[in-house]
């Protein structure tokens, strides 16, 4: 029984709204809201929603650039040997040693690069700040990486500067940066969202091909259910900081039991003239993010709102059968009545 | 059958840099029918915005016409005076621009500042009354609230503020307009329903769009009509339709079929290898040659012209017989 | 587009171009330092490239280069001879063989004051006599002559020397107090944007306070304290902006740099906060810094000049002892006749002032692209 690479446990993120100068804020924007989700070794998860669903804030807790405000980040490494240590909690000391397990790739290809620094010094960082090798060691290392990211050859690349390469070479370095510490697990910000259609398809077959050589662990956070589809094994649908739904990627969309799932499902477009689109079942009502009243988080959207989904707290999570997590209190009744 | 609204007449277009020249729009023809949406797709440096802006005259100020014509109802709009055009922009052509929703100006309502539109271009002046119940009625038509119209942009979201953007598009009734990806900062829902109110404005009102966008998706759904665009040159037009079915040339055909979707197979082949060319040195011959299969010799040498396939569909594309049936790609 | 023949045959770029070309030269040097000393040959040979493109720059530079020969001269003139120190030091210096005049003694004055015949009063200062004696009268301040370009001042002394040894003064200066500046400048704003919070705030309030408090007032209180060499006024100048204004300006840089996400990606891969700060923001922010580095120049020759013109600054020869001496002596008033005492220095420190102001501009435009012309 394998344990998994990463397992979130009840995590959060609240943002206080400030009140005045010197008093104690009392309203909590929740960003993210006791989220739970498993990562299997050699698995990629899709975390999608639109924007201020969380799943930006949510990657950023997994890399320690934004501190939990309470829950568990569980990881083990890839050899499967250490016991899971929680990230979330972990001491200043083992810190350093914890970047080696998880890295990110940025969205944005020109601004996640110091514009001073050439490749040799961009991709090499990683490696000079966990003090890894010796200067020709580590310019074989990048050299190699360079090379298997398809910037070929190396030396034609190492010592340009950021501003002397196209978008799609950037994000390729970006990728040879995440990859050179041989992380378990790496945290991919809507990496290809700025990028032109014909590229970003070949850095996502880049990125997946990378996957299986390095043995490593994709988050992708996106917004582009399509994208979602093609580079991830599961998927997590999040809405205003919980997630609503999760599962096998197919079976998600193959079969979205919740009822935001099914919105997002029928209103992606799709390159396909004659195919004929459902209607989007929203309403438009407004949902609070600030201290969010004990109801179900979509209830002022959801054209299907039961009183139950009024009187209780927002549904938890819940297997619906294969591994299909759903929270919606009517899923979970139709089955039971079923 | 409905009329050609709009001619663009073997148009070509370069800037003037201090590095050179950019061709940046290289032969193109297409016609605009009344009633008709047609869409523009291609990459960054395609050309698809510098059309747009030409047909705009707005085109920026080292932008060169060295040949070609833009026709709207029989006028060449390349040859008319700055004063001539701005009489024309936004009575007969109006655009709902990229990043439109930043453009509001944030100290003025946005009432004012549609009225203020209407006010240099609408003609016969309206009475102020008038101008009122007009905004309102085009309010109620992109589906916001008409309480809404003399509030500042902040208070309204992204989505309305785009919705907006299309009401002062419409205000002066053009015959045409532009909307240069006019969803592309939105999310998902608020794009569909977006683009639905389009669809049934366009409907209603029975105007000629021209959607230009990188997104094939976005095109499919709303367009009866598709260019795609490729380094300055229109390389694939037809009904959408018919492109996406049997796309000809071999950019589209990979474009289309690599593309990921939610619905057909999970990942196709995608060898859709290399980048878009610099257009201050472009590729001889086929500007596409580099980074096509199926080129042969005389794709680096010459230019390809433009071939009628049928009813409408043309290629330029030596080889586009060569261009198999899509779904032959799977992973 | 570079001959790339030298190529193994094969390779395949993924873009052909002349930094590929470049980048693999660089690539085989042997050692960090040569890499380094590579790279920035060559962002250096761009950036000059953008910088000439603007004349005002150019200009500036020339002007500076005029000046920075006048600071140099002094020690070539002296070491080859073609100066003697006894008539050129511009201290020291005395012309032995001086335009004279002769000159009747007319009129015996009681009361100085009343009469302001400048001559007269000099010869009842250094030359004694009795009506009606004729006596022999050196003209000085002498107007320019083969051997004195610029003249002497009242004290025979070289003034084409003494602008020189100005030179110098006010380059050694004005680099000190640049360089101080924007050495705390930078850091003090790159730390109070990092950390944000209370840091942040008192840095920040320190900077008002110093803004508030008039420069000029405090250079004059310190003077009181101790005795006020070049240094220590290019100490002080550096210290008051370094913690004041060009810490406040320099902090909203450093604030637009660590939102970038290149930080992120540095803290990612497990690097201190001094790292951060040091490796990644501060470098983004040195053209800026460089930017008022010039700026400051010129702030630290015209305090100088003020200084030195108030007499509160312990220097041999500066600029603006230069004024001083032509203010004290009435020579200010009379431009006119004694136009070679008055406006060389004042002229020197225009110039230099608005040379270095030029430059900054012109890196201006080096320095943020936006700015640069199509």
């Amino acid at each position: 029984m394998t344990q998994p690479l990463l397992k979130v446990e009840n995590l959060s993120k609240l943002f206080p709204v400030a009140k005045g100068f010197l008093r104690t804020p009392t309203d909590f924007i929740h960003a993210v809201d006791g989220i739970n989700f498993e990562i299997q070794p050699g698995e990629s998860l899709g975390l999608v929603g639109e924007s201020g669903c969380g799943k930006s804030t949510t990657g950023r807790m997994l890399v320690k650039l934004m501190e939990a405000s309470s829950g568990q980040i569980l990881m083990s490494d890839k050899t499967q040997t250490e016991d899971l240590i929680d990230i979330a909690n972990i001491p200043r000391e083992d810190m350093k040693r914890f970047r080696r397990r998880v890295q990110m790739i940025f969205q944005d290809p020109y601004e996640s690069m110091n514009p001073r620094r050439t490749v040799f010094e961009t991709v090499s960082e990683p490696l000079t700040v966990q003090n890894i090798g010796s200067l020709k060691e580590r310019e074989e290392r990048v050299s190699e990486m360079l090379r298997l990211v398809g910037l070929s050859p190396p030396d034609a690349f190492l010592f340009r500067y950021p501003h002397e390469l196209s978008g799609g070479q950037r994000q390729r370095v970006a990728i040879a940066r995440a990859l050179v510490l041989d992380p378990s697990f790496v945290v991919a910000d809507e990496p290809t969202s700025m990028l032109d259609v014909s590229i970003r398809i070949s850095i996502m077959d880049l990125m997946l091909k990378l996957a299986d050589e390095f043995d490593v662990s994709y988050l992708y956070i996106t917004h582009d259910l399509a994208v979602a589809r093609y580079m991830c094994d599961r998927i997590a649908v999040m809405y205003l900081g919980k997630i609503v739904e999760i599962g096998d990627t197919e079976e998600i969309l193959g079969n979205p039991q919740h009822p935001y799932t099914k919105a997002l499902l029928s209103a992606v477009p799709v390159p396909d003239p004659t195919h004929v689109k459902e209607e989007v079942a929203i309403l438009g009502g407004i949902t609070k993010a600030i201290n969010p009243p004990a109801e179900c988080r979509f209830l002022a959207r959801c054209p299907w709102a039961q009183d139950v989904c009024r009187t209780s707290d927002h549904p938890p999570l819940e297997d619906k059968g294969d591994g299909h997590y759903v929270a919606c209190h009517l899923v979970e009744s139709a089955l039971a009545r079923a | 059958m409905s009329r050609p609204l709009l001619e663009v007449d073997h148009l070509v277009m370069n800037y003037t840099t201090e590095k050179g020249d950019v061709s940046a729009i290289q032969d193109v023809s297409f016609t605009l029918y009344e009633g008709e949406a047609l869409g523009l797709v291609g990459e960054s440096g395609c050309g698809k915005t510098s059309i747009a802006m030409s047909l705009l005259g707005l085109a920026a100020d080292n932008a060169r016409f060295d040949e070609g014509e833009i026709r709207l109802d029989g006028t060449n709009l390349l040859a008319l005076t700055p004063d001539q055009m701005r009489q024309r922009r936004w009575n007969d052509i109006s655009m709902v621009f990229q990043g439109a929703m930043n453009a509001w100006n944030p100290v003025y309502k946005v009432g004012d500042q549609i009225r203020e539109a209407m006010d240099l271009h609408f003609r016969p002046r309206l009475s102020s009354r008038e101008v009122e119940a007009r905004i309102a009625k085009l309010f109620e038509l992109v589906g916001l609230n008409p309480a809404m119209i003399n509030r500042y942009p902040h208070e309204f979201s992204g989505g309305m503020r785009q919705r907006a953007i299309i009401a002062m598009a419409l205000s002066c009734d053009p015959k045409i307009i532009i909307a240069d990806e006019p969803t592309t900062a939105l999310d998902v829902i608020v794009q569909d329903q977006i683009l639905q109110e389009l669809k049934a404005i366009q409907a209603d009102l029975g105007m000629s769009i021209i959607y230009i966008s990188h997104d094939i998706a976005v095109i499919a759904e709303v367009t009866d009509k598709i260019g795609v665009m490729y380094a300055g040159k229109l390389v694939e037009l037809g009904p959408t339709k018919e492109v996406f079915a049997r796309p000809k040339h071999p950019y589209a055909y990979l474009l289309l079929s690599s593309t990921p979707s939610v619905t057909g197979p999970r990942r196709k082949l995608a060898p859709l290898e290399g980048e878009p060319p610099d257009l201050l040195n472009p590729p001889t011959g086929c500007r596409f040659h580099p980074r096509c299969p199926y080129a042969t010799e005389r794709c680096s040498t010459e230019e390809p012209p433009i071939t009628d396939i049928d009813s409408g569909h043309q290629v330029a594309c030596w080889n586009w017989q060569e261009v198999p049936e899509l779904g032959g790609l799977t992973k | 587009m570079t001959d790339l023949g030298s190529r193994p045959p094969g390779t395949e770029l993924d873009a052909t171009d002349t930094e590929a070309v470049e980048s693999q030269e660089i690539a085989k040097a042997e050692s960090i330092w040569q890499i380094r000393w590579a790279l920035f040959r060559r962002s250096f040979r761009a950036n000059w490239k953008l910088f000439r493109r603007n004349r005002i720059g150019l200009a500036g530079l020339m002007i500076i280069g005029l000046f920075a020969v006048l600071a140099i001269a002094p020690t070539f003139l002296f070491r080859a001879g073609f100066w003697e120190t006894s008539t050129y030091d511009p201290v020291t210096g005395l012309e032995s063989d001086p335009p004279t005049a002769q000159l009747e003694i007319v009129q015996v004055v009681e009361d100085p004051n009343t009469q302001i015949d400048i001559r007269q009063v000099l010869v009842d200062g250094r030359i004694s006599g009795n009506l009606g004696d004729v006596v022999d009268v050196t003209l000085q301040p002498a107007p320019p002559d083969s051997k004195h370009w610029l003249g002497t001042d009242p004290l025979g002394r070289d003034i084409l020397s003494q602008l020189m040894f100005g030179a110098k003064a006010a380059f050694g200066l004005g680099i000190l107090a640049a360089t101080v500046t924007v050495l705390i400048g930078t850091v003090v704003g790159s730390v109070a944007a990092f950390y944000g919070g209370r840091i942040d705030a008192l840095l920040m309030r320190l900077a008002d306070l110093l803004i508030m408090v008039p420069g000029l007032a405090i250079l004059i209180v310190i003077s009181a304290v101790i005795r006020f060499q070049l240094w220590h006024l290019a100490l002080v100048i550096g210290i008051l902006s370094g913690f004041g204004g060009v810490a406040i300006v320099l902090k909203s840089q450093a604030l637009a740099v660590k939102v970038k996400p290149f930080v992120d990606a540095a803290r990612v891969a497990g690097g201190s906060n001094a790292r951060l700060i040091f490796a990644h923001i501060i470098p983004n922010v040195m053209p800026l810094s460089f930017l008022y580095m010039m700026f400051t120049v010129t702030t630290a020759i015209q305090s100088e000049a003020t200084l030195s013109f108030i007499g509160l600054l312990n220097v041999d020869m500066s600029w603006g002892l230069m004024i001083q001496l032509a203010n004290n002596q009435g020579y200010l008033l009379q431009g006119g006749r004694y136009w070679w005492m008055v406006f060389p220095a004042g002229l020197a420190v225009t110039f230099i002032a608005m040379a270095f102001f030029l430059v900054g501009r012109a890196m201006d435009e080096v320095v943020n692209p936006r700015l640069r012309r199509r």
